[in-house]
């Protein structure tokens, strides 16, 4: 297998952007049209997806220890979309005949050897992680929403239960599909550590003209049935740091900061812990009544709320970052980030600046888009 | 019936075809109908040779169009597939811009409601802080008014200032009304947008009802013996009451 012939082919097919993954999914569909109930009506963002993941399997083609990894990941993210080993020689053969439609008079014999030695490569470690995932979990959840309640405008927090234990660590974030919006998946940051009833907090931002958030906070309600995938992320709280820690949150990005909150409680010697919550208006501290009420009970805990939009309000005015660079010691300390991609940007500038090293920042980036 | 056996048959040999009589005492067929027969045999033949030829040139002319055509765009019989592939994705693209249309269509719907919002609220405020200083402007002047012992006035003042103080209830009421009008109307904006917006409102009407609530307190009432708390929450009505 040349690797440097297959770079060039896929960037030669890569050109021409999104109608390569158009061209793969229509030939597959074609061929396969018991597979097109697979994916979502829409398939614009499905086909960033393909290219995306296509585009860094190629880039680290050479690099084992990257890639391995990346592959065994897709492999068992795959099984909630009800992916079964027989579809991946249909992709494959999909996907050959795309490279040679795109490659024209430069596809020859040699290409076509060394694109199926490396799809079967890349099937077989997807394939066989799927496989050693089945053992231990169901392709997906099944979970039940147990409670809705409308905090504001635009968040609704959802209380659901999931049909099968769930494990997770606090901090990290699953897929979730809903019955309204079949086949389109969205991440959200389970918002409470595990309890013994095994039910599960989301926090749920609505995000304008958004297909999932608008109908996990409208046409979803109590007896609703949705579908989680794994638990996914690496915003988790460092157990063997003995510095404190600030938990910088930006409206809905409270979730993932408040899961892990919850599991300090839990802790014999928890860290202290100083939560600064933001949002533009007051309204928006949807969760400010309960973070109180849990400060109150726990002397290691300061919650300070943030409100940017109203120059009157009485308490911290301005953004996250402002208020933490006004009420939070500039000391070497662990900072657990979540928000918006601006406010994870300027608080991140911010803990720099006041002196808190890069590798003590934790980030989980909301990203707020959807398609 | 005499002809060459082999030549082709033409409107004119069918036409010119001519028979030798029967021998006498046997029954012959009547010459004249024969003839007729003949030339409309004629016709017929004579039409569908022309239109045999013509189709002829056709075929040939398409079969010519149809091998130039090929040599032209490259289409081969095993591209077929290919086409199928882009009339799909043709059809992909088509759907997924209905989609995008109808989720931008929905964002643009949010954001105009949560402007909306935004500006019922802030008005709200503005109006009822402009109304609450009219009404402390009114009680302190009736305070001032009151200070003094309205006995050891002399009794035109003492009209005077009656009519004052009926003047400043009257103003009072006036401000009431007023801002219970614009508080209804707002509320009722506010119902008309939460047709759109479901269950969003509801937190809005509650931050409506805490400003009105933060801003016209009870002392605020120059004319109240009773500073009733139930005069306040009529200001605002449930929302269940509207519902129905």
């Amino acid at each position: 297998m040349d690797e440097r012939r297959l770079k060039e082919s896929f960037a030669r097919a890569a050109a021409y952007g999104d109608e390569v993954a158009l061209f793969f999914y229509s030939h597959l569909f074609l061929g396969h049209p018991e597979v097109r109930d697979m994916f979502p009506i829409s398939m614009a963002h499905q086909r960033d997806k393909l290219l995306s993941a296509l585009g860094q399997i190629v880039a680290d083609v050479s690099s084992h220890d990257a890639l391995l990894p990346f592959l065994r990941g897709l492999g068992r993210d795959h099984r909630k979309f009800g992916t079964l080993a027989e579809h991946y020689p249909v992709v494959g053969a999909s996907l050959l005949a795309t490279l040679a439609h795109f490659n024209g008079t430069a596809w020859n014999e040699d290409l076509a050897r060394d694109w199926t030695e490396a799809y079967t490569v890349i099937a077989q470690v997807m394939t066989e992680a799927a496989s050693n995932d089945e053992a231990l979990n169901p392709p997906w959840w099944g979970a039940t929403v147990v409670g809705h309640e409308r905090r504001t405008l635009d968040i609704a927090v959802l209380r659901v239960a999931p049909d099968l234990p769930f494990g997770y660590v606090p901090g990290q974030s699953v897929a979730v599909e809903c019955e309204a919006r079949p086949r389109v998946w969205r991440y959200y940051s389970m918002a409470n550590a595990p309890r013994h009833d095994g039910t599960i907090d989301f926090h749920v931002r609505i995000i304008d003209g958004g297909a999932v958030s608008s109908a996990l906070a409208r046409s979803v309600g109590v007896g609703s049935r949705l579908r989680l995938g794994a638990p996914v992320g690496t915003l988790r709280l460092d157990m063997n740091s003995r510095r404190d820690v600030v938990l910088a949150a930006g409206g809905a990005g409270l979730a993932p900061l408040k899961a892990i909150i919850e599991q300090a409680a839990g802790l014999d010697d928890p860290p202290r812990m100083h939560l600064v919550f933001g949002a533009s208006s007051v309204t928006g501290l949807y969760d400010l009544a309960d973070l109180e009420k849990t400060a109150a009970q726990r002397p290691w805990l300061t919650v300070t709320p943030a409100v940017s939009g109203e120059p009157e309000y009485r308490g911290e005015t301005g953004t996250v970052a402002d208020v933490i660079g006004r009420r939070v010691p500039p000391t070497d300390q662990d900072a657990y980030v979540c928000g918006s991609s601006a406010m994870v940007a300027a608080t991140v500038n911010r803990l720099k600046s006041l002196g808190v090293p890069q590798n003590h920042i934790y980030v989980e980036d909301f990203g707020w888009s959807e398609s | 019936m005499t002809r060459a056996s082999y030549e082709p048959m033409t409107p004119e040999s069918v036409r010119s075809a001519s028979f030798t009589s029967s021998r006498l005492g046997r029954r012959g067929l009547d010459e004249g109908e024969v003839r007729a027969f003949c030339e409309y045999v004629s016709d017929g033949l004579g039409r569908l040779i022309n239109d045999n030829s013509m189709l002829q040139a056709e075929v040939m002319r398409l079969r010519e169009r149809l091998l130039e055509g090929k040599g032209r765009s490259g289409v081969q019989p095993e591209d077929g597939h290919v086409q199928a592939v882009y009339v799909l994705s043709k059809a992909q693209q088509t759907a997924d811009r209905y989609v995008a249309d109808a989720q931008e269509y929905s964002r643009e719907l949010a954001v105009d409601a949560r402007m909306r919002s935004d500006e019922i609220l802030r008005e709200a405020k503005v109006r009822a802080s402009m109304i609450l200083e009219e009404a402390h402007a009114s009680a302190s002047r009736a305070a001032a008014a009151v200070v003094r012992d309205p006995h050891d006035l002399p009794a035109a003042d003492r009209q005077e200032l009656q009519a004052e103080l009926a003047y400043l209830r009257t103003f009072s009421d006036v401000c009431r009304t007023h801002l219970r009008a614009y508080l209804e109307s707002l509320t009722r904006s506010i119902e008309e947008w939460e047709r759109a917006e479901h269950h969003g409102a509801i937190a809005a009407k509650d931050s409506v009802r805490q400003a009105t609530q933060r801003l016209v307190p009870d002392g605020g009432n120059p004319d109240q013996a009773n500073p009733a708390g139930g005069k306040r929450a009529a200001l605002v009505r449930e929302p269940r009451d509207r519902s129905g």
